[in-house]
């Protein structure tokens, strides 16, 4: 068998593409192998129900890194990203809170309920836009090992050290309340108003296995915070024909520079021989060669299914597996047949085009994640809703609709484990809390898929339903994720590399994973 | 204002002030020690709840006394119990299980539920002494802080970082990742026999108004971990008695009964101080062991204070969420199935699973009372005999989560402190047959009455509740973990400063050495 490519990407999530796209970019023979027959992971728009295009699991996009926008020419390959306009909280009164793309007039809406707060939203934003710029150069940055005493390593412990201090000790005691406390805590510091609070904490949960009173939530609130589109800080859309599109623009760029995107082609083991990787067998036994071998799936399978256990050394086995993953997240997709219209803000509206948040107080949010901790799926679930039809026709049907309804909280390891019949309750329970909130819902529904962390498991191989590859805990972040030692692409296996999100800097739909495992695995040539 | 018979003033004579003003005065400076009480103690004070019952309600947990403070105070003599109770805690009504202080003893206890677990209690230890150990540094150094610059700010942080280097690599890595993770985790990852992790889950939430499933619980444990926690062989109070004489051996003046009604500053520095009962004391410095937030709220015209650091004041995190009662008991309880009647006189847990401690947190969250709070008591009697008249005995518990804040409204009036005390005399009958036909008196501490009694904003023993962004160089508020204030003369050295609670004179032996490199 000789090399027949010079590096194989198993898995064709959206790293696993951008990996592809940039080392086909440097003149490098690419192979992507998706089990899939469609590629993206957890990242795909699929026609489900005839004439409805769902974002079947990710939905909305703002993480991708400008600097992968740029080297890959994105915009030229398809991606064209629709912003969400607004963000519409019901509250449990009756009334709403929204905060819109305008500025001043979420500040009016604000107004309507504290004007204090309407203050402290200028400020705050402002912090955050100067702390996101505080972590903005770790995001790009290999983990440096700070038990190591390399020249690299402690370059890039200097570099950081420096970079803290270069902050001022005003934005770095910020930076450090941010990575330490709850985004309850840390919110109850700026806001008063509680729908403010809560609709802001939300994003301290999304895809984690912590409440909003969770120390630790308020830097998943911050990792949620990086997002830029078109320079705009902050602001989330939706790409035009789904996140599955993104996957397709990210492929293209790929294919362009020459890679080789193969679907219907799952990876059994990655071939080892004394200690190096040399190529990969399929599941249908085929075995195809090549000098590298980067797995794009999470570190459970990268490191004890892709692979022997023998093959590594049991301090790495041992801490792969204590790695978290904790699925906590679901997802409810919605065929309708028009539009739901929210008692709090009945009829057609603006606020249709943008998300709505179901997160009316603080308490609301715990007592749903409290649900969780003792295993069961939360009876009144925060959702995060979005009707991507509303911005892009193409989704569905003329005069039908698509809603995508994320889901917190949905244990993996539910109390006896899920089944149909659970599943079933769990999307009748999402549907009920729906139905508070905008009572024709129901009426509407032409057809429903509802997804499970076990579902999401099982189809996308996403551990446990972990959307992120792996909690997103600072016992697990940057040089200890997955593991110490092991945070810098690198495995102990000659030729055999991780791109995905389970490596720094942590899921959401980034691409910085597949862009630095990249860019570490040319420097090394 | 009198003339300055005094360099320096400290308020407060618990562990902090006493440690602080023997420093000082040893150093020289004519001190003046004030207490508010008529006994000192601060939160080692004991109490005659009943009358010839004593108990020091706060004083569970006697605290680490450092070796470089008690060799500066001549304290090395004192000398605390060698008894081997740690935990015990319920399995089920008749079954408990008693962890020891000797490792041999505690594997074999543990190896009647889980030999695997047993099999691991010496590495688990042994890791978490070692981690807790470079805490002991840490609390012993200044808190390091971004902007150090001068050499003198940047040598301790040297030493520290060759301390954390000398975990070796492993050891460096497991303190990084034990500090932010939860204990449920934690143990989870080590043990399946849940008992053990409930046992061991208490030191993550002792006094800590979050459960076990919640971060940073892993930095409690090992705070809670750091020197010998032993009771004093002669008594509660014994570290208070002999504090108060290296105090006044050393030089310094102590006077209880006084207290502080303000602080006078003039042009942004302390110019003396202004007792309740109208005497003026005039100094130009002044170290304040009370709560920063009384000290600065309570004791000093706003005027003098950036709206900033007022603000950062109002945003610490008390959260006091333990109430005490102690029982002056006819004869000793019954425990059914504790190996051992010395085992009452470490730590007795009631609460047998992680899940049952994350519940009882649950309702604190919420503004509520656990409707089965976590009780866990000790009988100190065991130890110091005198607490009580001939052959009856103390027993103190403390119950949480037993929040100081509550919701819509409600307060911390006798009925709620009853109606509380009467569940913690069942959570121990539960275990202790006819607990409560052996009650001769008892009295109940809210959160409420802790902060009247022992000066403890909002009832919490922590002065600060110790999560990651309360430690520290953000100890009281961010910026300020060096003890000073930004009043020139006025220093911060109480339990709400770095290093915490639970080290006895910690943060008065730092602040006092702050008052003297600077003079």
């Amino acid at each position: 068998m000789s090399a027949r490519y010079d590096a194989i990407v198993v898995g064709g999530g959206h790293n696993g593409l951008v990996a592809a796209a940039y080392l086909a970019r440097a003149g490098r023979k690419t192979l992507v192998l998706e089990r899939r027959p469609v590629l993206g992971g957890a990242a795909v728009t699929e026609e489900v129900f005839p004439g409805f295009k769902f974002s079947v699991f990710s939905y909305v996009v703002s993480l991708l890194r400008p600097e992968i926008i740029r080297d890959l020419d994105l915009p030229k390959h398809g991606l064209q990203i629709l912003p969400l306009e607004s963000t519409v909280t019901p509250l449990e009164n009756g009334d709403y809170l929204a905060s819109w793309a305008d500025p001043d007039e979420t500040r009016r809406e604000l107004c309507r309920h504290s004007p204090r707060d309407a203050d402290a939203a200028v400020v705050f934003g402002r912090l955050m836009h100067h702390m996101a710029m505080a972590v903005k150069p770790i995001l790009g940055m290999v983990p440096p090992d700070p038990a190591s005493l390399s020249p690299g390593d402690l370059a890039g412990l200097l570099k950081l050290g420096g970079h803290f201090r270069s902050l001022g000790p005003e934005r770095f005691h910020a930076l450090h309340k941010l990575m330490t406390m709850s985004s309850a805590d840390y919110l109850d510091e700026w806001f008063e108003f509680d729908g403010l609070k809560a609709t802001k904490s939300a994003s301290g949960i999304i895809g984690t296995f912590l409440g909003p009173r969770s120390p630790g939530s308020a830097y998943v609130l911050l990792h949620h915070y990086m997002g830029e589109i078109d320079g705009a800080f902050r602001a989330w859309g939706f790409q035009k024909g789904g996140t599955g599109a993104i996957s397709e623009t990210i492929a293209r760029a790929a294919r362009a520079h020459g890679a080789e995107l193969r679907t219907g082609a799952g990876v059994e083991r990655v071939i080892v021989r004394n200690g190096r990787a040399t190529g990969v067998a399929l599941s249908s036994g085929e075995e195809i060669a090549a000098n590298l071998v980067i797995s794009g799936l999470d570190p459970r399978l990268t490191f004890t299914r892709l692979v022997e256990t023998r093959e590594l050394p049991s301090e790495l086995v041992d801490g792969i597996r204590r790695y978290k993953f904790r699925g906590s997240s679901g997802k409810v997709n919605l065929a309708l047949s028009g539009l739901p219209s929210f008692a709090c803000t009945p009829g057609e509206g603006p606020h249709l085009r943008g998300a709505i948040s179901i997160s009316p107080s603080i308490d609301y949010l715990e007592r749903a994640y409290d649900d969780a901790k003792y295993g069961e799926f939360s009876r009144h679930p925060y959702m995060d809703i979005v009707i991507p039809s509303m911005i892009d026709p193409g989704m569905a049907p003329p005069g039908n609709h698509v809603m995508s309804v994320f889901v917190q909280y949905a244990p993996y390891a539910l109390n006896g484990g899920w089944n149909d019949a659970k599943r079933e309750a769990f999307g009748d329970a999402v549907v009920r809390t729906l139905a508070r909130y905008a009572p024709n819902i129901e009426s509407l529904i032409l057809h429903r898929q509802v997804l499970t962390p076990h579902d999401i498991e099982t189809i996308t191989g996403l551990s446990e339903g972990n959307i992120f590859q792996g909690e997103l805990a600072l016992q697990q972040l940057f040089f200890l994720r997955p593991v110490p030692e092991w945070a810098k692409y690198r495995t102990p296996i000659q030729g055999y590399w991780q791109c995905g999100a389970g490596t720094h800097p942590g899921g959401g739909i980034m691409g910085a994973s597949g862009r630095l495992a990249a860019m570490e695995i040319l420097r090394a040539a | 204002m009198s003339a300055s018979s005094y360099d320096v003033l400290v308020i407060g004579g618990g562990a902090n002030g006493l440690v602080a003003a023997a420093v000082l005065a040893k150093s020289g400076k004519r001190t003046l020690l004030l207490e508010r009480e008529e006994t000192l103690g601060g939160q080692g004070r004991a109490v005659e709840f009943a009358p010839g019952f004593r108990a020091a309600p706060l004083g569970l947990d006697p605290g680490w006394l450092p070796d470089p403070i008690a060799a500066a105070l001549g304290l090395r003599d004192l000398r605390r119990s060698e008894a081997d109770a740690d935990v015990a805690v319920l399995v089920e009504p008749g079954r408990f299980l008693a962890l020891s202080r000797d490792g041999a003893r505690s594997a074999e206890a543990i190896a009647a539920y889980s030999k695997a677990d047993a099999a691991k209690w010496p590495e688990f230890t042994g890791r978490l002494r070692k981690l807790s150990g470079f805490l002991e540094a840490l609390y012993l150094t200044p808190a390091p802080d971004i902007s150090a610059s001068s050499p003198a700010e940047l040598l301790p942080l040297l030493g520290l970082a060759r301390k954390f280097r000398g975990l070796g690599r492993h050891d460096s890595i497991e303190f990084l990742r034990t500090v932010p993770v939860s204990v449920w985790e934690l143990l989870d990852d080590w043990f399946e026999c849940a008992p053990l992790k409930a046992a061991v889950a208490t030191g993550g939430i002792r006094e800590h108004r979050q459960g076990p499933r919640s971060g940073g619980t892993g930095f409690v444990l090992l705070h809670h971990k750091t020197g010998n926690r032993a009771p004093w062989r002669d008594g509660p109070d014994a570290f208070t008695r002999a504090a108060e004489g290296a105090a006044r051996r050393l030089g310094a003046a102590v006077r209880t009964g006084a207290t502080v009604k303000r602080i006078e500053v003039r042009e942004d520095a302390v110019a003396g101080i202004v007792l309740e009962d109208g005497e003026e004391i005039a100094v130009k410095t002044v170290l304040s062991t009370a709560s920063p937030a009384a000290t600065f709220l309570e004791w000093i015209d706003p005027v003098w204070l950036d709206p900033e650091f007022l603000h950062a004041l109002g945003n610490i995190r008390y959260r006091g969420c333990a109430a005490y009662v102690a029982y002056a008991l006819e004869r000793l309880p019954d425990l059914p199935g504790l190996p051992a009647i010395d085992a009452m006189g470490g730590m007795v847990s009631l609460t047998s699973s992680v899940a049952a401690l994350e519940r009882a947190a649950d309702a604190a969250k919420f503004g509520t009372v656990s409707e089965h709070p976590h009780v866990e008591f000790t009988v100190p009697t065991l130890h110091a005999a005198d607490l009580a008249p001939g052959g009856k005995h103390v027993l103190i518990a403390r119950a949480q989560y037993a929040p100081y804040r509550l919701r819509d409204g409600a307060t911390w009036d006798a009925a709620r402190t009853d109606a509380l005390a009467k569940t913690v005399t069942a959570t121990i009958e539960a275990a202790s047959p006819c607990f409560s036909s052996r009650i001769l008196s008892q009295k109940a501490w809210s959160p409420r009455d802790l902060e009247e009694q022992f000066g403890l904003r909002e009832g919490a023993a922590s002065q600060g509740e110790l999560g990651l962004d309360q430690i520290l160089f953000m100890r009281p508020v961010a910026g300020w973990g060096g003890h000073t204030t930004p009043i020139a003369g006025l220093y911060l050295g109480g339990v709400g400063s770095h290093p915490g609670p639970g080290i006895l004179g910690g943060a008065g032996w730092l602040a006092a050495q702050r008052i003297l490199s600077r003079s």
